[in-house]
């Protein structure tokens, strides 16, 4: 298969390029704003490197990372979350109340705001998205969205009020109306199966730009809507986008994008691998490493599994991973080292790093305990058995391979034997909901609001552990109902001490998103999870 | 003629109604399956049952033979079925990245032949023993370089340091020169050596030794007999190189961020896009077929012998 060929040819590339990189990455810091360059400049053309086609573009399934570059400049949301403090602000709603128990939510909305088609942007049209986004629509084959939860059924109180009815509280749902799912779009768009809601050419949004020409799997072209003026209030900047048109161009290989950005011919880049950083440093420009505020990057143990059902297994692993040799032998500074489930900056986090330490001679001890005793080849066995894992290398995360085969190689040393089994995403699908297959996944999840930590674990979102838990769930469910923000964090904060006393997770470091950009590209800004937003974005003279 | 085109033509359809069988069967054996790929997504969240009941949605849920008959019924009108990834149909797929990728495998197959005649025909008739020897170990170099390296190296090079040639933006023109100089670099390497041995071998002939007793000039010689001679088995060699340049185009696509038939396919095998790995096989099966039909077709006018042989009569 070529297809293969060219994999295994990426692969040694991208080894013998980590070497390099690695020598000269120890000195990695994240480059702070750009505002720094005067008055703001109207025009221009930004051209920004993606690394992959956008996916399809329903907009609650559209959380894949390639889409952020699109969507969010194409529509608005109800609420806009500050990045910084994670507040939630006005956007298209310029006013809401909530009662006492989350179970309903009215919002007030801005006058005046057409979506790009020229329709408006009433109560109607924002009531027919959240019926889809939160009970699905089976005859349109389209499913609900994960951030909304408990949702019964909206309400047009007039024009511009809208109002919300959950069967059960949901605290969530205010800061599930900030995210890129939560885009509003059009009626038009909003009643068209899923198969034509996928895709870019129905998209048809409020935001502040709209798509002027799409070559398929290689690039979009947007433009800048003259007529928009409705930024979030909080912003500074109001009325139309500093640029005229971006262009956003497919580029699959990651030195060619790295390779373009320092040589001029692209401004703005995603996904610079992490031995790339120095490159792009060294050449005068400008690194974002963007938090995803979520659950970190890390192993998430399956106690179904016949071997992991053991929770002094699972301990023994946790003890046995050694996330700061990870961090630094593969990544940079840009990648903080986990202490805990949750990111440093989730809302609800709590410090674990205590109980996070790598401690090889307690792993070795609870597996003694636990009954795996040294084979002559230095793995342990209980009753004929190897103590055997296999995972998955995660396509999505950053350097998965070489992470898993670094922890492969630290858990020989507790006689663990860890395969590392790289597989095309038809075999890893149909493994996926076994746990003997896929005894253990390398996963992560970005979301700034402490529902994330219920996406992650609970069996009836993402189920990354195939829980047989009843607790966990429980834990997550009573954290997802709590109204007061306080009590919430709180219980979000129990629920991470019980995932990492259960041994459910290896946590290795908080995953960025990491851009690059030239010195001249000015009011680089992101969502509170790391995907960009362009229309802050402007450009000064391009010679330095 | 008739006759045989006939025949040919037979044998076509036979080779791509085997392509498309073993096609479809390959792809009902690999594990796993678009919809499962698509909607386990967990971010979607979905329960298995309601995969199975969008499964049922999609009818993939029929008898193996009952999908077998209809698709190829489909086939047959011209219909491919929808993208399972995209949602789109695989004609508008298969549409939007055929032209960009026929003109990439028309150029880069030029220039292909156009490296290739340089080096056998300079080393055939090279004075220095040197140069020969030089330009006749090109072929192999050229054979060994994997595309993926050549196509960075190229990059990084002409556009990266040099600043010659843009790879993000720039003319239709501009964008052209490097993949087709990526994707011609490999294909021309079996053309030049057979063309090289070719040319030694006809040199060698009598009647060439014939020709010249009579007083023709040397160049002579070379276009009139020995080129003509030496092209046959050249030709071959260009109707089997067209699965390198399939091949090569997945690569030279993908480095290059060129939309084609070539990021298609390695998109549709990531996701197990079954209806448009099958179209690809199909369309692969096809150009394959009609290649080399063109190919058999221009061996009597470069050999009036062979025509004899095929029933065309002058």
């Amino acid at each position: 298969m070529p297809r293969t060929r060219l994999r295994s040819t990426l692969r040694a590339g991208v080894a013998a390029l980590a070497t390099i990189g690695l020598l000269a990455a120890c000195s990695a810091n994240a480059a702070s704003d750009a505002g720094d360059a005067g008055q703001p400049v109207y025009g221009g053309t930004l051209t920004y490197l993606e690394h992959q086609p956008p996916s399809c573009l329903y907009l609650p399934a559209a959380g894949f990372y390639p889409n952020g570059g699109v969507l969010n400049q194409l529509t608005d949301k109800l609420t806009w979350q500050d990045p910084k403090t994670l507040k939630i602000e006005p956007w298209i709603a310029k006013s809401w109340e909530i009662n006492a128990d989350a179970t309903e939510y009215t919002f007030h909305l801005r006058d005046g705001v057409t979506f790009s088609d020229g329709s408006p942007l009433d109560a109607e049209t924002v009531a027919a998205n959240f019926d889809v986004y939160g009970l699905g629509n089976k005859e349109l084959k389209l499913p609900v969205a994960e951030f909304v939860n408990n949702y019964a059924r909206s309400e047009v109180i007039d024009k511009s009020t809208v109002k919300f009815h959950f069967n059960k509280p949901s605290p969530g749902f205010l800061q599930g109306t900030s995210v890129i799912g939560a885009g509003l779009v059009s009626k038009k768009t909003i009643s068209l199966p899923y198969e034509e809601q996928c895709q870019l050419k129905n998209v048809v949004g409020s935001g502040p730009f709209t798509v002027a020409n799409q070559v398929v799997d290689k690039e979009i072209d947007l433009v800048a809507r003259k007529d928009y003026s409705w930024a979030p209030p909080s912003f500074a900047h109001q009325g139309r986008a500093y640029l005229d048109k971006i262009k956003i161009i497919v580029t699959p290989e990651d030195n060619v994008r790295v390779g373009a950005l320092t040589s001029g011919q692209a401004d703005y880049v995603r996904y610079v691998q992490a031995y790339d950083e120095a490159t792009v440093k060294a050449a005068g420009y400008r690194i974002y490493a963007e938090p995803t505020r979520g659950v970190n990057n890390g192993l998430y143990l399956r106690p179904a599994n016949s071997i992991l059902q053991d929770v002094n297994v699972r301990k023994a692993l946790q003890a046995g991973t050694d996330a700061k040799e990870v961090v630094e032998t593969l990544f940079t500074d840009s990648y903080p080292v986990a202490t805990s489930v949750l990111s440093k900056l989730a809302a609800g986090y709590v410090d674990l790093s205590a109980q996070l330490g790598y401690d090889p001679a307690k792993a070795n001890s609870l597996l003694d305990q636990a009954g795996w005793v040294r084979g002559a080849d230095g793995i342990r066995e209980k009753g004929g058995r190897k103590l055997q894992l296999s995972v998955f290398v995660s396509g999505p995360q950053p350097l998965s391979k070489q992470t898993l085969e670094l922890v492969a190689q630290q858990w020989t040393k507790i006689g663990v034997k860890l395969d590392v089994r790289q597989a095309d995403s038809g075999t890893q699908a149909a493994a996926l909901k076994d746990a003997e297959k896929t005894p253990l996944v390398h996963s992560m999840v970005g979301r700034a609001d402490q529902d994330v930590i219920k996406s992650q674990f609970h069996t009836r979102n993402r189920d990354v552990l195939l829980s047989n838990d009843a607790q966990l769930d429980r834990l997550l469910e009573e954290q997802s109902a709590l109204v007061d923000a306080n009590a919430r964090n709180a219980k979000v904060a129990e629920i991470q001490r019980y995932v990492v006393d259960q041994g459910y997770a290896i946590p290795l470091f908080e995953e960025p998103q990491v851009y690059g950009a030239a010195p001249y590209v000015h009011g680089v800004s992101f969502e509170a999870v790391a995907r960009p937003s362009f229309y802050d974005v402007w450009l000064s003279k391009k010679d330095k | 003629m008739t006759r045989y085109l006939a025949l040919r033509v037979g044998q076509a359809v036979l080779v791509l109604w085997a392509a498309f069988t073993a096609g479809f069967v390959l792809l009902q054996l690999l594990p796993g399956d678009s919809i499962l790929i698509k909607f386990q997504n967990p971010e979607l969240g979905l329960s298995p049952d309601q995969i199975a009941e969008i499964r049922r949605l999609y009818g993939s849920d029929a008898p193996a033979i009952v999908r077998y008959v209809h698709t190829l019924l489909g086939f047959l009108h011209g219909d491919f079925g929808y993208s399972i990834d995209t949602g789109t149909p695989v004609l508008d797929r298969l549409a939007e990245g055929l032209p960009a990728t026929a003109k990439l495998a028309t150029l880069g197959f030029l220039v292909a032949v156009l490296i290739a005649v340089t080096i056998a025909f300079v080393s055939s008739y090279s004075r220095f023993a040197w140069i020969r020897g030089a330009l006749l170990a090109l072929p192999s170099l050229f054979v060994s370089v994997p595309t993926f390296w050549l196509g960075i190296v190229l990059i990084q090079v002409f556009s990266f340091q040099l600043k010659l040639v843009p790879v993000i933006g720039g003319t239709g023109f501009e964008q052209l020169i490097l993949p087709v100089l990526t994707l011609a670099v490999p294909i021309s390497a079996p053309l030049a050596q057979v063309l090289a041995r070719s040319l030694d071998q006809v040199q060698a002939q009598p009647f060439v030794a014939v020709v010249a007793a009579k007083g023709a000039s040397q160049r002579w010689i070379l276009w009139r007999h020995v080129a003509r001679n030496a092209l046959l088995p050249t030709l071959t060699i260009a109707g089997v190189t067209f699965g390198e340049l399939i091949a090569g185009s997945v690569v030279t696509e993908t480095v290059f961020g060129r939309n084609g038939i070539g990021r298609l396919t390695e998109q549709a095998v990531a996701v197990q896009d079954t209806p448009v790995m099958l179209a690809i096989v199909v369309l692969s099966a096809t150009v394959f077929v009609l290649v080399n039909l063109v190919v058999d077709l221009l061996y009597p006018v470069l050999d009036p012998r062979l025509a004899a042989k095929v029933g065309v009569t002058a």
